[in-house]
């Protein structure tokens, strides 16, 4: 792997705010090392802006090691990238080439505003879950983990969903900035576990309408959402989500 | 626990609604089609069929209301859900490149469905105004038995050329639209994925050519063999 340092040209997505009109600026940085991830790239372009004592570009992060889903950036039209199965923080400069020119621009859907630069607001996500994405239990000593049987690979299917981190990037990659494959992969892991059950019907009937509220597409079945999405999720949950309303809808016990 | 929702309420129940009245237009294109390709076999077979086929009117017009029904509730939907998503991304991308590797050719039919339905569309009111409505003014209708009115549509240049563009856009409709009602229906495992895909792609191609063969057949082997 060549230590060659890179000559990178940055066209980032500037906006001052919410309201305010936003545009694209032209930012070089002569001296990346590729082995750096993306987001130290702007670290670095950030610490120049800020020594030239300019605006920093204001950027989601937060673990840093591809878990906790902050690192929301469309980079060349991509969301997280041009890797597959990747978040941005993951995603390292040598995966670009000597005098490349990136564009950065945040998740773009009405349901997910921009609050600065590449910064969107993703708390529609967190009101989808608390409109059903939970199991109610009591609390208290939690309870022998092998009580309730699981089979393997029912187990199996849950944990894939489970991987969710909500970072987006299938909204931002759906033409229709639709969520459906984040709130299949919630309604899918709730479902298929035991302790599930019991509030399937409510959960993707409160889940869907909440997703619909706020103001995200449609599916088409596009796919384009399980492949942009860093933790390979397949659309086979959004089928599922699909069978669980179809049966909430027409075979509801009450 | 109270009716949260009413089927056509949410992007999902809707959609599942485009996918069922997308299914049983699928239906009708099936017998619609083995219908007409008696075409192929003669006057005499074709005329018996379309005169047997209205030889009790009632139940000609409650098919026409029930297919009215399809296509309306069909394409309000579907429109309605286009133009919802069409909104919901706000401001657009300076850069958009698909992540997905397993297109052919990279062709996107999803992303048409509404131009190439709108197409459809368009073929469907020319074939009515052709066959139904009787009103294309090159025509003489008075005196023509079905196989004869047929043939003297299919030989018109408006009709070779809106059915043949009207059908094999149908068929690109269809390329996405047969495999993606299933997924819409909830109906996608591992193990028979590859097999829907496959069939899909094969109902729409079969549906696409049936009915352009019908264009082609009657102008270059009917029409230039003198047959009836
Ligand atoms: C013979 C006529 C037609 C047939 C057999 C047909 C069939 C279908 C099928 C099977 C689907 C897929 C449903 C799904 O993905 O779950 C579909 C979707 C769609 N159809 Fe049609 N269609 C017909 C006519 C039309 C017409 C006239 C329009 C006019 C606007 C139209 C507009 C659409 C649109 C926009 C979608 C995509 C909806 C979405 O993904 O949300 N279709 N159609
Ligand atoms: S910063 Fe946590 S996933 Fe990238």
């Amino acid at each position: 792997m060549s230590d060659q340092r890179m000559r990178i040209t940055l066209k980032i997505w500037r906006q001052a705010g919410p309201q305010a009109r936003g545009e694209f600026r032209t930012y070089r940085l002569d001296d990346v090392n590729p082995h750096m991830s993306f987001l130290e790239m702007l670290d670095v372009l950030n610490e120049r802006l800020i020594a030239q004592g300019e605006d920093p570009v204001a950027f989601d992060h937060d673990c840093r090691e591809g878990i906790c889903g902050m690192c929301s950036l469309m980079i060349n039209g991509q969301a997280h990238g041009p890797l597959k199965e990747t978040t941005t923080c993951q995603l390292h400069m040598r995966h670009f080439r000597d005098g490349d020119t990136i564009v950065v621009e945040p998740w773009r859907a009405r349901a997910f505003p921009i609050v600065k630069d590449l910064v969107v607001d993703r708390s529609a996500f967190d009101r989808i879950m608390a409109a059903g994405g939970y199991v109610s239990v009591n609390t208290g000593n939690a309870p022998e983990a092998n009580t309730i049987p699981v089979p393997k690979d029912t187990a199996e299917k849950a944990l894939d969903a489970a991987q969710c981190i909500g970072c987006g990037a299938c909204v931002a990659a759906c033409k229709n900035a639709s969520a459906m494959l984040f709130v299949s992969a919630k309604v899918s892991h709730l479902k298929l576990m035991p302790q599930g059950h019991p509030e399937r019907q409510r959960r993707v009937l409160r889940m869907v309408a909440q997703m619909d509220a706020e103001g995200f597409g449609g599916c088409t079945n596009t796919s384009e959402c399980e492949a942009a999405c860093p933790m390979g999720i397949s659309v086979e949950n959004i089928a599922r989500l699909n069978r669980e309303y179809l049966r909430a809808e027409l075979c509801r016990e009450s | 626990m109270s009716r949260l929702t009413s089927p056509t309420s949410s992007t999902v129940g809707q959609k599942i609604l485009v996918a069922c009245t997308g299914l049983l237009l699928c239906g009708f294109l099936v017998v619609h089609l083995a219908g007409n390709l008696l075409l192929f076999v003669g006057p005499e077979a074709y005329n018996a069929y379309a005169h047997k086929l209205h030889s009790y009117e009632p139940l000609v017009k409650v098919a026409e209301v029930v297919l009215f029904l399809l296509f309306a509730s069909h394409i309000v939907l579907a429109v309605r859900l286009s133009i919802r998503n069409r909104r919901a991304r706000g401001s657009a991308y300076a850069m958009s490149v698909s992540k997905r590797d397993d297109r052919i050719l990279g062709v996107r039919l999803d992303y048409w469905m509404l131009p190439t339905g709108l197409v459809v569309l368009a073929f469907l009111l020319l074939h009515l105004v052709d066959f139904t409505w009787e009103l294309r003014p090159d025509v003489t209708y008075a005196e023509l038995e079905p196989y004869e009115k047929a043939l003297a549509l299919l030989t018109s240049w408006p009709t070779i050329v809106g059915y043949s563009v009207g059908t094999i856009i149908l068929g690109a409709h269809l390329l996405h639209g047969a495999p993606s009602l299933l997924q819409t229906l909830g109906i996608n495992h591992p193990r028979y994925n590859k097999c829907i895909k496959l069939l899909g792609g094969l109902f729409a191609v079969v549906i696409a050519l049936g009915f352009f063969s019908l264009v082609l057949w009657a102008n270059w082997f009917e029409h230039g063999g003198g047959h009836g």
